[in-house]
């Protein structure tokens, strides 16, 4: 988990520059500005590419905060669908 | 093939504080990634400057074309897609696929596609533009099905490659090339329909990426390579010459050796878009001569200057040859077929842009060849380009017989030299041409975009003229360019080039005195600034100011007649 929390943190820093390492653990949509409907799906993107995976657009509106995308990479390592 | 995630953090490595250089993407999707790649691609080939893309409205590609122009950005990319000629081509729309709408779809396809390429070209007019045409295959529309190519399916493609053609005529407009994008981004691995039908954008990233990086090498393409330098033995045609006599080579199918013959046919073909081709060999001089005298040479004698052909070091010889050209090595290719001498060249000349040749390795020809003209590629083959070769022939005759007089002023004005200006030469493509790619006579090294370029022209009091020059050894082509302001009885001069095959002719005596007499003004003042290649230039200014020059250097009328410099040449003046 830790791993993936650190991999992501890598990922949020690409798409969020402007934000600070220690803002990202608790990022969500709402918090930070930049995290528009485009940024959703580049972050997305980027996550797929880090973690070698494809992510359902449908599970896009979910995946609405750091915390929830780590719980939901986490779930889909447990369940062997990701090059975690 | 460029992630999204580099692409991002090429992004994050642009300077902060240079001017911008500014591209308008144009197409009717969610531009998404398109417009990250495009911007990323454009940031490596521009490290220098931040790259800023913009995007128009959804849906609206002709709207983001028309008010192009006036945002007057360095460039505008286009990506054209099928569902922009008719929203029936794109899986966003359920306007109907049955055989009762193709003819339809057709009449549409073809009426939409003139009107947009009118706009492309008003746009044009202004802006450098970067085209892509349809890179996405067609939906399931005909009823021939997805194997057979149907009259309407035919038509469709028929209308696409016929508005390219037409596009690519335009001296602003370069069209990313079909078949190259095919090469580079199988047409099978390019649509992702669930992120067309849930974001609009309908690019998988990899396609996204390869589209990115064909419009931004449109845009910023990489400087063409301006000479060659080539072996001869088991490279221009097969065999040693030395061993087996100059009837003993070949480059022809009879003997297995087609591939020196297409070899050779490529060199040609970049002699005559204005390529300097000359010959470094270790071989006996009057072996050579008689082979290169044979009738069936496909790259005739005429088209190689210098010819470097004796048993001493290789790096020598490029080092002559680059003397003669006046040119640096890193606007050179080196071809050899042995490792050695290319690791020698190398070695000497780390710039310079080493290529093996490999006489039997079938595999990697094509590659080869493909890639060797790549490296001269260039939109346009201009006036100049022909006359290089022959004028640096007369230059370097010129030089010599130079180097040999007594008194050389003398011999300067029984040259009979002409220079002819034109003093409306904002519009010529030479004139940027030359600005942005001359290093020693150059006033400050600034280099222009097109949207820079037309700026200065457009700004008040400003002039831009560039000048042609010929003499009793030939005609050298458009070889100066001047540019800057007139204010207040002065002239701001923001940009002076001068070609280095120009130089020693007395030419920058002419370009002032011109400044004074045609503008009026009573004073020069140089937008100087010291480059690392400028040297001749600054040894220029420094002779006639009396002192190093520096920027913002001034020399008044009187003090420039007081030098009393001499003028050789004829004076051809021409305002439109």
């Amino acid at each position: 988990m830790n791993d993936i929390r650190a991999r992501l943190t890598t990922c949020f820093a690409t798409v969020f520059p402007a934000l600070e390492a220690a803002e990202i653990p608790a990022a969500t949509q709402k918090t930070v500005a930049a995290w528009d409907s485009v940024a959703a799906i580049t972050l997305l993107n980027v996550i797929e590419e880090e973690f070698n995976t494809q992510i359902d657009f449908e599970a896009l509106a979910d995946l609405d905060s750091f915390d929830a995308i780590a719980a939901y990479l986490s779930d889909r390592v447990a369940a062997g669908n990701s090059g975690a | 093939m460029m992630t999204l995630t580099e692409a991002l953090r090429e992004r994050k490595r642009a300077p902060v504080d240079a001017e911008p250089f500014r591209v308008i993407l144009a197409c009717g999707f969610t531009p998404l990634h398109l417009s990250t790649f495009l911007a990323a691609h454009l940031q490596r080939r521009l490290p220098s400057r931040p790259v800023e893309v913009t995007c128009g409205l959804y849906g609206d590609l002709p709207g983001t074309l028309r008010e192009s122009a006036a945002k007057n950005p360095g460039a505008v990319a286009v990506a054209l897609e099928w569902a922009d000629l008719d929203p029936r081509l794109g899986y966003r729309n359920l306007g109907g696929w049955g055989p009762a709408e193709q003819d339809d779809i057709v009449r549409q396809v073809e009426s939409r596609l003139g009107s947009l390429r009118r706009v492309i070209e008003e746009v044009a007019d202004a802006v450098p533009v970067a085209a892509a045409f349809p890179s996405l295959p067609l939906p399931p529309v005909f009823h021939t099905g997805s194997r057979q190519a149907g009259r309407a399916q035919a038509r469709l493609n028929a209308l696409a490659q016929q508005a390219a053609c037409e596009l690519s005529a335009h001296a602003s407009i370069s069209i990313a090339s079909a078949q190259h994008l095919d090469l580079v981004s199988p047409p099978a691995e390019r649509y992702d329909l669930q992120s067309d039908l849930f974001t609009g954008f309908p690019y998988k990233r990899a396609h996204a990426s390869a589209l990115g990086e064909a419009l931004a090498n449109l845009i910023a393409p990489a400087p063409p390579k301006k000479g060659l330098i080539t072996d001869l033995d088991d490279t221009l045609w097969s065999g040693i010459v030395g061993e087996a006599g100059p009837e003993g080579v070949h480059w022809d199918l009879e003997h297995h050796a087609q591939i020196h013959g297409l070899y050779q046919q490529t060199l040609r073909a970049l002699a005559d878009e204005g390529v300097l081709i000359a010959v470094a060999s270790k071989n006996d001089a009057a072996v050579v001569q008689r082979a290169l005298a044979r009738p069936d040479m496909i790259l005739s004698p005429e088209k190689i200057f210098p010819l470097e052909v004796h048993w001493q070091a290789k790096s020598g010889s490029v080092a002559r040859i680059l003397k003669a050209w006046n040119i640096g090595a890193g606007d050179v290719v080196f071809v050899d077929d042995s490792p050695l001498e290319l690791a020698e060249v190398e070695r000497a000349f780390p710039g310079i842009h080493c290529l093996r040749f490999r006489p039997g390795d079938y595999a990697s020809a094509e590659a080869f060849l493909t890639g060797l003209r790549d490296l001269f590629a260039r939109k346009r083959i201009s006036d100049e380009d022909a006359l290089r070769r022959e004028s640096l022939r007369s230059a370097s005759e010129f030089q010599s017989r130079m180097a040999q007089q007594d008194a050389p002023e003398e011999f300067l004005r029984e040259l009979n030299g002409s220079i002819a200006v034109n003093a409306q030469a904002a519009g010529d493509p030479r004139s940027l041409e030359l600005v942005n790619k001359t290093n020693q006579f150059n006033l400050n090294g600034r280099r222009f975009d097109a949207a820079e370029w037309r700026a200065l022209a457009a700004s008040p009091g400003a002039f831009v003229w560039n000048a042609a020059y010929q003499d009793k050894f030939g005609s050298l082509g458009k070889i100066a360019v001047l540019a800057g302001k007139v204010r207040e009885g002065k002239v701001l001069l923001e940009s002076w080039v001068m070609s280095c095959r120009a130089f020693a002719r007395g030419i920058e005596n002419h370009c002032l005195a011109l400044l004074y007499e045609r503008t009026g003004a009573e004073e020069i003042i140089f937008c100087f600034r010291a480059t690392d290649r400028n040297g001749p230039l600054q040894d220029f200014l420094a002779r006639l100011l009396g002192r190093a020059p520096e920027a913002g250097a001034r020399l008044e009328r009187r003090e420039f007649e007081l030098r009393d410099l001499p003028l050789y040449h004829q004076v051809q003046w021409r305002e439109s």
